[in-house]
């Protein structure tokens, strides 16, 4: 059942919440599109949570309108205890896209140092955090190339690198691996999810992949299209994630649920009524 | 085939790892170089010979060794004028690039000012020099730089502004999210998104323009005004038959174009050294 917790205070514990979030494009033209209606999520602190379903069923949208990037037409997005906007000036997500979105002209150190600078930091405190993040995705020795001299999957993990420098308690992704071939994407994930519980941040992870969604996610939020809603939140439970978890039986268990509340979205809506 | 292999061979073949990239690098502007100064040999051989076994008249064409010759004897004159010329167009160029630039920067700026003023621009771009050059003469006095300047001004700003335009417009959508989730707005978003990015466009520009600037210096000059450029040279040799000294100042003002060329090609290497990777 997708009924989250209603929304009565927020928990400082909470990471993100919509309370009966609506999103209509175009609104009054003849090209009027709801993207999303009525959705009411929470998400933890330190929570993983994926957002799957059919294209044009809003979770790219969703993940928009946590971040600010588009405003809702209805209802709250309360992000780190704060409107979304404030959430958004005060720099409290980063954020990574399926295209690594590198600046060219910068060194993949300027680029993971760009938010930091941004934020005011000094030059020194700039390049400390920027080595840092660069050890972390494992590019150390790659600080002075430019984005065009890396591989699709190097710029990706730069592109991570430089959503998580400035320690954000949120990350929001919108199929950060999508592009990558399948190693790449298995080793990005569990280089993602070793991050994640290192340092305690929050996700929430737009993907069009069953098997990527539950590996990473402690649930995975099922949505469907026209309206875009959300249908189901499948919880997952696999513990700690290795090579073995792929291979287990729990994960495909996981899967099969996922497939089966994918399915059934479209004829079941399960929205939870407000 | 034999022959390409034969050039990289040996390099290969010594050391397949470490400085083959710099050494082919090396050899291959070498290389990169052989075909055209063969084929510019041929064409000038192809020439001289017409011209000699043609019997072609000197003032419908002079052979290249006598156009050769004169550009010698007046090597100095070539070089002086070609100074004054030179001067006139960088001038000019910078002006024009500057003015297009920031008029490009304030264009991009406001939506309905992008929309409108590509045709004007456009129609500054139409322009004739024919058309000005004469009428700017009269504006000014006549030992005035003022009007040969302006006219390679015009010019110029036409390339730039329009380029430069297109690039200041063309924001990467990732990039616009990106400068949005960083709470960036206005001059910040500009100066680390839009120029960096708009450069590639700005160079193409520039570019063009540089060519443009020289051409126009040397046009300008057959209009009047002062006339101590290539242009006034060629005119003057040019009426008083002096063919193969006319074609020595036109290999002048070719020499000319190719230094601003190369110039703007070097300094568009040297601005974005992410592009050389």
């Amino acid at each position: 059942m997708t009924a989250v917790a209603p929304i009565t205070a927020v928990a400082p514990m909470t990471a993100v919440a919509l309370a009966g979030v609506t999103k209509v494009f175009n609104a009054g033209r003849a090209d009027e599109v709801t993207a999303l209606t009525n959705v009411d999520l929470t998400v933890e602190r330190g929570e993983f949570v994926s957002l799957i379903g059919p294209s044009g069923c809003g979770k790219s949208t969703l993940l928009r309108l946590v971040g600010d990037l588009t405003q809702p037409t209805a209802g709250t997005v309360t992000v780190a205890g704060k409107p979304a906007k404030q959430a958004r000036i005060d720099q409290e997500y980063g954020i990574a896209f399926q295209q690594a979105g590198l600046f060219d002209w910068r060194t993949v150190q300027r680029n993971v140092e760009l938010p930091l600078e941004l934020r005011g930091s000094s030059r020194s405190e700039r390049q400390a955090r920027a080595r840092e993040m660069l050890d972390l995705v494992g590019l150390t020795e790659f600080a002075g190339h430019y984005p065009a001299q890396l591989s699709g999957g190097m710029q990706q993990r730069v592109a991570i690198a430089r959503a998580l420098a400035v320690h954000p308690p949120l990350l929001l992704m919108d199929e950060p691996f999508g592009a990558l071939d399948e190693m790449t994407r298995e080793r990005l994930q569990d280089e993602l999810l070793r991050i994640c519980a290192s340092t305690g941040t929050s996700a929430v992870f737009v993907t069009h992949s069953i098997p990527e969604a539950v590996y990473l996610s402690d649930r995975v939020v099922v949505m469907s299209a026209r309206p875009g809603r959300i249908t189901e939140i499948v919880p997952i439970d696999l513990g700690e994630r290795g090579e073995a978890t792929r291979q287990s039986a729990g994960f495909f268990a996981g899967i099969t649920k996922v497939r089966r509340a994918l399915r059934s979205g479209g004829a079941v809506p399960v929205g939870s009524p407000s | 085939m034999t022959q390409s292999a034969a050039a990289v061979d040996p390099v290969v073949a010594a050391d397949p790892t470490a400085p083959v990239l710099s050494a082919r690098r090396r050899g291959g502007v070498l290389l990169a170089l052989v075909p055209p100064v063969l084929v510019g040999v041929a064409g000038l051989l192809a020439w001289e010979l017409t011209v000699k076994l043609g019997r072609v008249a000197p003032y419908v064409l002079p052979a290249p060794s006598a156009i050769g010759e004169e550009f010698w004897q007046t090597r100095e004159v070539v070089w002086r004028t070609g100074l004054a010329s030179g001067e006139n167009a960088l001038i000019g160029l910078l002006v024009g690039a500057l003015a297009g630039l920031l008029a490009a920067m304030i264009a991009a700026g406001f939506r309905f000012l992008g929309e409108v003023s590509i045709p004007v621009a456009a129609a500054a771009g139409a322009l004739p020099i024919i058309a000005l050059a004469p009428i700017l003469n009269n504006m000014f006095e006549s030992t005035s730089n003022v009007p040969r300047r302006l006219v390679v001004a015009i010019v110029v700003f036409f390339p730039v502004f329009v380029n430069a335009l297109r690039g200041l417009r063309e924001v990467d959508p990732i990039h616009r999210e990106l400068m949005a989730s960083y709470a960036a707005r206005g001059w910040t978003v500009t100066r680390l998104v839009r120029l960096p990015a708009a450069l590639p466009f700005v160079f193409t520009g520039l570019r063009q323009a540089s060519s443009l600037a020289v051409i126009a210096a040397v046009v300008a000059e057959y209009f009047g005004g002062l006339q101590n450029g290539l242009g006034s040279r060629i005119t003057s040799a040019a009426a008083n038959t002096a063919y193969p000294r006319a074609w020595a100042f036109v290999v002048g003002a070719c020499v000319l174009g190719l230094v601003f060329y190369l110039a703007a090609l070097a300094l568009e290497r040297l601005a974005m050294p992410w592009r050389r990777v």
